[in-house]
């Protein structure tokens, strides 16, 4: 039936939650860098500036319509190959910076190249879902900030944003969730997070059930702390229903 | 750079169908053939879901909700580990390569459309589910014959969405070996070996091409002549002068 | 009443199809007429793809050629990258493996191994002059292959080389081109074959020195003996008959693009 043959050793779990670290710490940063790139991309849209809104359009077109995959294929491969070759060297040293208290290693370039492919994907779709929310925000409003007297940027910021936040905050925790599960793309760069672990646990032990059981397990653990972050947001604060 | 073109230009057959007619179909026309089954089935998973959701009650209706969130919350990549790897072993049967992708992705597809397909039948509102019962239809039938219609053409965007995100989650299909495009491209890139700059732009591209034309596509059947809209300008009016009042 | 004989219906019919499932692979395969074979599509010269025909060719396909004519069926390619051989196999989507196999303990719990074919031993590609002697390993970033026994090899070897995998070896390949690591970890006879394939082939070396002795194999689901005992016989026959020794000349001999002098016949003892 199901082939279950004994628990896997601890060294192979140890192997997996490295891993899941690895998944965890580059989801967040992605998820960091996304948003304030997703904030600038959906400005840049809804700007008043038609060059920049085009822009704005064309690196959607581009970043949206092709896969994750070949994009990362193209950072980590394609791009190492234009940049010159102290700079390549110079990324692929270890540098420790020392801050007294802790140290900072320079990531690995693996990591960064993933980082960079993962956040310029995720603010495509994290932009569309500021723009949503800023045109979901009434036009009324924007009339009401006029007429009480508030210029352009103060209406922004003290107006339109906090409702256009609101409003998007749901859908921004779906992406947040597509982030987690697109980082699982970055095994095929040789980045050992999650997914790259579960299949050298699985080569290496030949326990498949096993250990993709425990990948995924914690892949669903992740994104079910993120729904209840979510809830938790949506109920906390002063929030009173935007009424139509 | 033209050793690199005509490089790549000699591979575009290649690319686009494969080893076809010589071997299996591959390349772009396979991606093609894996989106289309992909989204035929997971409309199919998609619509029997989101009725599912919104006729049942109580602990089915959880249920339903927890199969459907398992499969919005596992990655693709795994889940074709899993189909792909012990699909067969628990099933004991063999399971074409190209069938346990299909698999995985009409499923996650379909996980995703559920939820589109319920919020669709709950935006047409109940009152149009009421004017149905009062009429004298029958649950099943007012869904079929007054909610369905009017729900399917506000889910179509989500529907054409998730389309065109099938034909980039085909690409993943080359971790398991099957000759799709990016599999291809994988191949071909490994025998150049010096121009990966330029066969993953072109690969690029040419997901590009797909994706941009099969939206244009579905969104003229679906809606019609109605195009999409373009990103306006949000722009909020300068204040109001305070006027002196006599 | 009835539904006891409706059981003893359903368990009857499920014994007499459990039974005609375990039918043979062997005469499955005769009675479908076609053998499916997993080998590589980038690793050459055991398995790649001809740029001209877009067909993969390579020593194993040879080799999976000439088993299949011996069964007189149709040969069936999957390609596979190293990390995938085992679950193609035991997921029954091929039925033989020829992949520069490496014969280990661990794996023949999993998989059957036919009498080695081939003998290799891992070896590293990196830039000239900068890789002398293998103790500078653990000071370097290694590209290696998922799934590989060299993998293994030099994570327990050198326990604190940092090594990445991916998924095929020209991936490493293109990492090591680019610097992301300092050396890539493969047989010396695909390290070779690699190399010979490359245009700037003159910045790199195959420093002298392995880490271990390995012989490839056949790969066999287990439980096939007679599928198992047919694959030795034909490669017996093949080195009797002279076609293995035509085989590794086509493809290694001294008239290829990657010379390499055979030390290792089908049946030699092999040294522990």
């Amino acid at each position: 039936m199901i082939p279950i043959n004994g628990w896997l050793a601890p060294k192979y779990l140890t192997w997996l939650l490295q891993g899941f670290g690895m998944t965890l710490g580059l989801s967040a940063l992605v998820i960091v860098a996304g948003t304030l790139g997703g904030c600038l991309l959906a400005l840049a849209r809804t700007s008043r500036i038609a060059p920049l809104r085009r822009a704005g359009a064309l690196y959607v077109l581009v970043f949206r319509n092709s896969p994750l995959i070949v994009q990362l294929l193209f950072w980590y491969f394609g791009v190492a190959t234009l940049l010159p070759e102290h700079a390549m060297t110079w990324l692929n040293t270890p540098h420790v910076i020392d801050l007294g208290i802790f140290r900072l290693h320079w990531p690995s370039f693996e990591f960064v190249a993933g980082w960079i492919g993962l956040t310029c994907y995720s603010i495509t779709f994290i932009g569309e879902e500021f723009r949503s929310g800023l045109s979901g925000v009434p036009a009324g409003q924007h009339n009401a900030a006029a007429a009480l007297g508030l210029t352009p940027l103060a209406a922004f910021f003290h107006v339109i944003l906090p409702q256009a936040v609101r409003i998007s905050t749901p859908p921004l925790f779906g992406q947040y969730m597509n982030i987690v599960k697109n980082s699982s793309l970055t095994m095929a760069i040789g980045l050992a997070e999650l997914s790259y672990s579960s299949r050298q646990v699985d080569t290496e032990t030949f326990k498949t059930f096993q250990a993709f059981g425990v990948a995924t397990v914690l892949y669903i653990l992740t994104i079910a702390m993120l729904e209840v972050v979510l809830v938790v947001v949506q109920r906390s604060g002063a929030r009173t229903a935007v009424r139509r | 750079m033209n050793d690199a073109f005509s490089a790549i230009l000699a591979n575009v057959p290649y690319l686009l169908v494969g080893s076809f007619p010589d071997g299996p179909l591959g390349g772009a026309a396979l991606t093609l053939v894996m989106a289309a089954i992909s989204a035929v089935l997971s409309a199919v998973l998609g619509l029997a879901g989101g009725i599912g959701l919104a006729m049942t009650r109580g602990v089915l209706h959880t249920i339903l909700l927890a199969v459907i969130g398992f499969f919005r919350a596992i990655p693709v990549l795994m889940l074709i580990f899993w189909t792909f790897f012990l699909l067969p072993v628990l099933l004991h049967i063999n399971v074409p390569g190209l069938a346990t992708v299909v698999a995985a992705l009409a499923l996650i597809g379909g996980a995703y459309l559920s939820h589109s397909v319920f919020a669709g039948i709950v935006a047409v509102g109940d009152g149009q589910a009421q004017a149905g019962l009062s009429l004298g239809l029958t649950r099943w039938q007012s869904m079929r014959y007054v909610l369905l219609p009017q729900a399917i053409r506000i889910m179509a965007p989500s529907f054409i969405n998730q389309w065109v995100s099938l034909v980039k989650d085909t690409s993943l299909a080359y971790i398991v070996g099957v000759p799709e495009l990016a599999f291809l491209a994988n191949q071909v890139n490994s025998r150049l070996m010096i121009y990966p700059v330029q066969v993953f732009l072109f690969v690029g591209l040419l997901y590009l091409i797909l994706c941009t034309s099969l939206d244009a596509l579905a969104t003229r059947l679906l809606l019609g002549r109605e195009a999409v809209a373009e990103p306006r300008a949000i722009v909020t009016p300068l204040p109001v002068p305070i006027q002196h009042r006599k | 009443m009835k539904i006891k004989l409706l059981a003893a219906v359903v368990t009857g019919s499920l014994l007499v199809m459990s039974s005609l499932a375990h039918a043979d692979r062997l005469d499955d395969i005769k009675k479908a007429g076609v053998l499916r074979v997993a080998t590589f599509d980038s690793n050459p010269p055991f398995g790649f793809v001809d740029p001209k025909t877009n067909k993969i060719v390579g020593l194993d396909v040879d080799y999976a050629k000439a088993v299949a004519d011996k069964l007189g069926v149709k040969l069936e390619i999957q390609p596979t990258n190293p990390a995938n051989r085992i679950a193609f196999l035991t997921s029954k989507k091929v039925d033989l493996v020829f992949a520069n196999f490496t014969i280990t303990d661990e794996r023949k719990k999993e998989v059957d191994f036919s009498t080695p074919y081939f003998a290799s031993g891992t070896q590293f590609i990196a830039k000239k002059g900068t890789l002398k002697t293998p103790e500078q390993l653990n000071d370097l970033r290694v590209g290696a292959d998922k799934g590989t026994t060299n993998e293994q090899q030099v994570r327990t070897q050198f326990p604190r080389a940092t090594i990445v995998a991916y998924d095929d070896t020209p991936f490493a390949f293109a990492a090591l081109r680019t610097g992301n690591v300092q050396a890539i970890t493969q047989d010396g006879p695909k390290l070779v074959g690699l190399l010979a394939n490359v245009p700037d082939r003159d910045k790199y070396e195959i420093p002298a020195f392995t880490i271990s002795n390995d012989y490839e194999g056949v790969g066999v689901p287990k439980g096939e003996p007679r599928l198992l005992s047919f694959v030795n016989d034909t490669l017996k026959d093949l080195e009797a008959n002279g076609s293995a020794g035509h085989i590794y000349d086509q493809w290694f001999g001294p008239k290829s693009r990657a010379p390499l002098p055979r030390l290792y016949k089908i049946g030699d003892p092999q040294k522990s």
